[in-house]
């Protein structure tokens, strides 16, 4: 276990930022913390770098086991990006990634030709080769995450903490430096926590991702498992788009006006109302109806730039209007007209017994 | 109008000609009359009598008893605000506390006293009725109507400068940088000769020039302390209210020229910051809105 | 170590120290002395302060101070946004030299400034002579006093003014164009709407500035009591003759109207911040 938090409460005034959050990172692992603003996601990262100190007595952080809670940030030897990178502005790239052995105490400072070394290593670890001379303000937005990066590996952290990486950069870059970041976990695989509200980088780059809400911890688990099981609405609602459809769940099944879905894990329950979530990509489009395992809508508006369709359909009883992803072949076979009325089936229905709201 | 002008025409929308001229007309003139002639006078009044007078007047060892005095009135009072400015500044934009904007506003304060209070104010401390007064005659301490008071005074006056200038501008920077420096494992100390000293000295050397220009200059919370007493309490400006008085005028006008020809220095530096290091700036007491640092 | 939790441990050090210097200063050098000031007002009987603050002499001096500061600030109001529109708006020669000088009243001593303009407006001297003839006399009356106060506060307003006016965004002067306006509606409607919490910023500034000078008054007025004598120069009048208790009363007064007018200018600066920031937002 790399790093520990058990019963993290941090409160800001009257505003609960993280309410008793408990998270363990194994050895090597790569972890997302994902969330809306004010989740308090960036909190818990300053909280295991000792950039915020918890409220309670029994918070604690432990970074392999020893108990760090009340060592300063300038002992925990937490590598932190911050998310507008916090590079020093008088000093050059060369500097700001030396900074933290040039700050060490004498008797434990590197030798500069060592200095000098470590950092032509991590120059060439992040591409920048040629840049060392340079001024933060020379550089370019995706170069400036890679020295902040540089900057905090080149103490030799014992995990690095990441707070909203990509946040600052624009879409293309952001997409370079996600794989860039990957390919680099797994060249030097150190215990990695990042920051985003982003799902789609998280679901991308993490082995498991965290997801907050009002400052605790909905779910964690790998990519694959928040997404296909999410724990609730919320988890579902966060991690893409959705379309709900009210309905009663009755032996196992979600009835939808007159067609009912396959529900299994509804199975025994009592016959309630109950909201149905469906991703659009699970919605399917059809020109037959199919008895039950159907209902009729009309098509509202095509829209089919981009690698995929997407639709916007209302039901034809009146009860909403929801959407649907097609591929392009699907979309292309089909070729459905504005006005025009289709029958819909639903795959993947989820429902949750408990608040509907999201 | 040919198309060539049209394309060249300024994006900005603006007035007519007629008006722009009269409207520049207006602001030269006004500046001509309050700032452009005065100055020049200042040394026209300097030199009527020949630079022989001048220098004359310069090298009289009452003017470099006084040049003396507000040196020493300076070099105390600028290094003592200097430290304060920082230290204030320091705390106000690194952390959050309560009573912040109290603390700005008391900063501000010695800006909008008169300077006559300025002195009045340590007259009523250490003067001879003051609450120290009875304590301090026996022990033969003399602050008021001696250089002590003097140099109380112009801390007075200049308080403010260096802590108003470097607290927005270290508000602004936030203190990420800071963190960033502790993280990496940098000391209090490093991180702040590494780290912050760097990025605020510009800012310090704004401040530090204005309130040394004021120091120098105060006249009005000096005369107050001051004991008119010539080779002895007198500063430059009390000097040269001595010598207007005394009818001396092109004498007043010398040493007034050493004093103007500060303001000119300070001037030029000031602009000479402003124009490399654009941010910085605020050569007055505006308020400081005090804004907290958002946390997400 | 900290060895404490919860909000005592902070990331970046020098907390009590910094703040502990900050308030030991500010202590010794404002607090203790302004609080001496009101401490020394309580030794006249109430009778005898309000004897003091309302006396003729005193009650002329504050209807020449204000007065005078009013006007002055009023003439910097007006020409300052001229001097500030002219450096953001336009280009000519001499531009930079004119936006470095505008801080001249600033660097230059206040007794300089009232031998300088005493002497200018003297009968004899280079504005003077050409006020004479026409029966007007401006040093020693207080038309001076008028004079000093213009230039001691000039700067405020232009420097207020001047950047609030250089961060207007042109499209809301462009969108108003469009709507139909013209040159006119558009700077009376919109401009100077934008402009006025900055403007009265800077005006309450250059009042509050010469309702307290002293320096460059001194020198251009004839300081004979009802007539020419500010404020600043009737507490300086008692002070000489040893009157420290009126002096401290009369002062105590000053300071009650500077506190007063600091906490105007917070009001209007919170203002003129809240007023810019929604244009962004």
């Amino acid at each position: 276990m790399s790093v520990e938090v058990k019963n993290i409460t941090k409160k800001f005034g009257n505003f609960a930022a993280l309410d008793h959050v408990n998270l363990k990172v194994e050895s090597g692992e790569l972890v997302a913390l994902l969330g809306p603003s004010g989740s308090g996601k960036t909190t818990l990262l300053r909280v295991i770098a000792g950039l915020e100190f918890p409220d309670s007595k029994d918070s604690q952080v432990l970074f392999y086991g020893e108990d760090v809670t009340k060592i300063p940030a300038s002992q925990r030897k937490a590598g932190f990006a911050f998310q507008h990178y916090a590079l020093f502005r008088h000093l050059s790239v060369f500097e700001n990634i030396a900074f933290g052995l040039r700050v060490r105490p004498k008797a434990l400072r590197p030798p500069e030709s060592k200095i000098r070394e470590r950092v032509g290593e991590l120059l060439k670890l992040i591409q920048l080769e040629p840049f060392g001379k340079r001024y933060p303000a020379q550089l370019s937005g995706g170069q400036r995450q890679r020295v902040a990066l540089a900057r905090a590996l080149a103490v030799e952290p014992k995990v690095l903490l990441l707070d909203e990486p990509f946040g600052a950069l624009d879409a293309k870059v952001r997409k370079e430096l996600r794989r860039w970041l990957r390919k680099l976990h797994q060249e030097i695989h150190i215990t990695t926590l990042f920051v985003t509200h982003d799902q789609e980088e998280a679901l991308e780059v993490a082995d498991r991702v965290a997801i907050l809400r009002d400052g605790q911890i909905e779910q964690i688990g790998t990519p694959e498992e928040i997404y296909d099981h999410p724990a609730s609405p919320f988890v579902y609602d966060f991690l893409g788009n959705v379309n709900l459809f009210s309905g009663r769940v009755h032996e196992g099944a979600v009835e939808i006006g007159e067609s009912k879905f396959h529900v299994p894990e509804t199975a025994g329950e009592t016959e309630s109302d109950a909201v149905a979530f469906v991703r659009p990509h699970d919605v399917r489009i059809t020109r037959e109806a199919n008895g039950q395992k159907t209902f009729p809508a009309r098509v509202v508006r095509c829209n089919a730039a981009g690698p995929v369709a997407n639709l916007d359909l209302e039901r034809l009883d009146g009860r909403g209007q929801f959407s649907a992803q097609l591929s392009k072949e699907e979309f292309q076979q089909l070729q459905p007209k504005v006005g025009e009325q289709v029958f819909v089936e639903l795959k993947n229905v989820k429902i949750f017994s408990e608040d509907f709201s999201i | 109008m040919t198309d060539e002008e049209k394309i060249n025409a300024p994006r900005r929308m603006t007035e007519p000609p007629f008006m722009r001229r009269l409207l520049i007309f207006t602001a030269l003139a006004f500046i001509g009359l309050f700032l452009v002639i005065p100055l020049v006078s200042v040394f026209a009044e300097a030199f009527r009598q020949g630079v022989g007078y001048y220098f004359h007047t310069l090298r009289d060892p009452y003017t470099v008893n006084a040049i003396e005095l507000t040196l020493i009135a300076a070099g105390i009072s600028v290094p003592l605000n200097c430290l304060f400015g920082v230290c204030a500044a320091w705390t106000i934009a690194k952390f959050d506390f309560p009573g912040k904007s109290i603390l700005l506003t008391l900063i501000d304060l010695p800006f909008s006293i008169s300077p006559v209070i300025s002195g009045l104010i340590y007259v009523l401390v250490f003067g001879a009725q003051g609450w120290f007064g009875p304590w301090l005659l026996p022990h033969h301490i003399h602050i008021i109507f001696a250089v002590p008071g003097i140099v109380l005074a112009t801390i007075f006056v200049t308080f403010p400068f260096v802590a108003r200038e470097l607290i927005p501008l270290m508000q602004a920077q936030g203190r990420t940088e800071e963190e960033a420096a502790r993280v990496l494992g940098a000391s209090g100390w490093q991180t702040f000769w590494r780290v912050t000293l760097p990025n605020i000295k510009w800012g310090l050397l704004y401040g530090v020039i204005l309130c040394n220009a004021r120091a120098m200059g105060e006249f009005g919370a000096v005369s107050v302390v001051s004991g008119h007493i010539q080779g002895k309490t007198n500063t430059i400006p009390l000097h040269v209210q001595i010598l207007y008085e005394g009818n001396d005028f092109t004498g007043a006008f010398a040493v007034a020229s050493l004093l103007t020809f500060l303001a000119l220095v300070t001037l030029v530096l000031k602009s000479w910051i402003e124009f490399k290091h654009v941010g910085i700036g605020g050569i007055f007491p505006l308020p400081i809105v005090s804004n907290r640092d958002k946390q997400t | 170590m900290p060895t404490q939790h919860g909000g005592k441990i902070r990331v970046l050090p020098g907390f009590k120290l910094t703040l502990g210097y900050t308030l030991l200063y500010l202590s010794l050098i404002v607090v203790i002395p302004l609080a001496a000031t009101f401490a020394k007002s309580t030794e006249l009987s109430w009778a005898q302060f309000s004897h003091t603050i309302s006396s003729p002499q005193a009650m002329a001096a504050y209807r020449l101070s204000f007065g005078a500061s009013f006007f002055a600030a009023v003439i910097n109001a007006l020409f300052g946004s001229i001097v500030a529109w002219v450096l953001v708006r336009y280009e000519f020669s001499g531009k930079r030299f004119m936006d470095a000088l505008v801080d001249l009243p600033f660097a230059l001593p206040t007794a300089v400034a009232g031998i300088t303009l005493a002497t200018l407006y003297a009968p004899n001297g280079w504005i003077g002579r050409w006020l004479a003839p026409l029966g007007i006399q401006v040093s020693y009356t207080r038309l001076g006093i008028f004079v000093a106060l213009t230039f001691i506060g000039l700067p405020f307003v232009v420097r207020t003014v001047q950047p609030v006016l250089a961060d207007m965004d042109p499209e809301i002067e462009e969108a108003a164009a469009s709507l139909g306006a013209n040159r006119w509606q558009t700077i009376w409607r919109i401009v100077l709407p934008a402009l006025s919490p900055a403007l009265l910023t800077g005006f309450a500034l250059a009042f509050a500035r010469a309702l307290g000078e002293y320096g460059s008054v001194v020198f251009i007025s004839s300081n004979i009591p009802m007539k020419t004598q500010i404020v600043p120069l009737l507490i300086m009048s008692e002070l000489d003759s040893f009157e420290y208790a009126k002096a401290t009363a009369l002062a105590v007064v000053m300071l009650v109207v500077s506190f007063a007018l600091l906490l105007t200018i917070n009001l209007l600066q919170w203002w003129s911040n809240r007023h810019n920031a929604t244009e962004f937002a």
